[in-house]
């Protein structure tokens, strides 16, 4: 079975309201992207608002363009362009947070989209993990994890946390076992 | 057996959801609120979400201004999706100009006796009344006692102040002034002894990063979280989450 299908019919599985720590290598995350925004969302008719703390939303846009993706009903909350000398054009598509440590306005970034976009439900995507392990102290960034995922539970949004299989330490799988319902391990060929 | 009961009083809901959880349903009803913090917490901005929603609902809310035109603060309300201009046309929201009913009551002096300050309460009051306001903002008390020569006249004003817009339900927010190095809840001290609530707005530094923060330090008339938020203002108006507990230290 495909990385893509593998995804798909896990997330279909579940309920809204659940939260998923997809673990995955670094020769499936295009097509774990193109199961969760493409596939999956698309078939529940569901927003995409995507935390970006690994790669800015721009290349992930043009990651997406790439892959034939329709990101029209992606939203991003970059928490890395920031830290970075890349362009930034603000819009409701392209919400910025200075840094990765900000955690607080990461959940308030989501909550202001949940609101302003409610016509629809919502898959929230964490892209990665690993990447807020670097910026955040392991202690802090499981209470955010905890607070988030209950966060996200009460607005009935799948949250989806990804983390790469390669980068992740005995302590991250431990957290993700703690703060989220469902684990799926995919590996690409 | 002796056991605390709270009376439940009517709530004024400020219509920021987060806030009125906080405050476990709202501010209640006739209470004077100190909005204090230092330059750029967001205070104005939170007073005009207050009064807004309040005009929204139906409650007439006014606005006293000292240090900003009218004119400036329709233009920072425009920013808000649910801001309807209506509210202004058809006077459900009132913008008031400190500057005009000191001119109106030839106040226009650096320094107000207790009569002075006597006779500017009865005019607020009397507005108040007249025009039905059920919100009130003071923006800022801080410019006002600025006036007031006296601990005591300060007392004696907010208090005047505060017991007659409660005896006639109005609930109002009295935005205060702090600097950043002060210690306590207010310019003068008196204020946050008097006022029956104290929302405190400030700027949390944590590891480089400057949060805005909220904490409800006191609140009569209700059980309310005394923790500390982390507050965005958005276009949508005031968002809060709860502030996670890492090693920070407090920038006012």
């Amino acid at each position: 079975m495909s990385v893509s299908s593998r995804i798909v019919d896990k997330l279909s599985e579940l309920p809204p309201a659940s939260s998923l720590a997809l673990y995955i290598d670094v020769n499936s995350y295009f097509d774990s992207l193109r199961a969760l925004v493409d596939i999956f969302a698309t078939k529940n008719d569901l927003y995409v608002f995507y935390i970006s703390s690994m790669i800015p939303s721009r290349n992930i846009v043009g990651i997406f363009e790439l892959l034939g993706i329709d990101s029209s009903r992606v939203f991003f909350v970059d928490t890395i362009s920031h830290l970075m000398p890349v362009k930034t054009e603000y819009s409701d598509k392209f919400l910025y947070i200075e840094s990765p440590t900000m955690l607080e306005n990461i959940m308030l970034k989501v909550e202001y989209l949940l609101r302003k976009y409610s016509d629809k439900k919502a898959i929230v995507i964490l892209d990665s993990v690993n990447s807020m392990a670097i910026h955040n102290d392991l202690k802090i960034l499981s209470e955010f994890l905890h607070i988030f995922v209950t966060f996200l539970r009460n607005w009935e949004s799948y949250m989806v946390i990804i983390s790469l299989e390669e980068q992740t330490t005995e302590d991250i799988r431990n957290m993700l076992n703690f703060v989220t319902d469902e684990v799926l391990e995919v590996k690409g060929e | 057996m002796h056991r605390m009961v709270e009376i439940y009083r009517e709530r004024c809901r400020t219509g920021i959801e987060g806030l009125d959880h906080i405050l476990n349903g709202g501010i209640p009803r006739g209470n004077t609120v100190l909005i204090t913090g230092s330059c750029g917490t967001g205070k104005t901005t939170l007073s005009l979400e207050f009064l807004v929603h309040g005009a929204l609902m139906g409650e007439r809310s006014m606005y006293i201004s000292v240090t900003e035109a009218p004119e400036k603060l329709v233009e920072n309300m425009i920013n808000y999706e649910f801001f309807d201009k209506k509210l202004i046309t058809e006077r459900k929201l009132i913008l008031v100009d400190l500057q005009e009913i000191y001119v109106k009551l030839g106040l226009e002096k650096l320094e107000f006796t207790l009569e002075d300050v006597n006779v500017l309460v009865s005019q607020i009051v009397k507005m108040v009344k007249e025009l039905g306001i059920k919100r009130l903002v003071i923006d800022s008390i801080t410019s006002i006692c600025y006036r007031l020569t006296s601990k005591e006249q300060i007392r004696e004003f907010i208090l005047h102040l505060g017991k007659e817009l409660s005896d006639i339900g109005c609930t109002t927010l009295l935005v205060s002034e702090l600097l950043p190095s002060a210690q306590g809840y207010s310019q003068y001290g008196v204020e946050e002894a008097i006022a029956d609530g104290i929302i405190l707005l400030g700027n949390m530094e944590r590891r480089g990063d400057l949060l805005r923060t909220l904490q409800v330090i006191k609140m009569r008339g209700t059980t309310h979280s005394r923790a500390k938020y982390v507050l965005d203002l958005t276009s949508i108006g005031v968002l809060l989450a709860p502030l996670l507990k890492g090693g920070s230290v407090e920038v006012r």
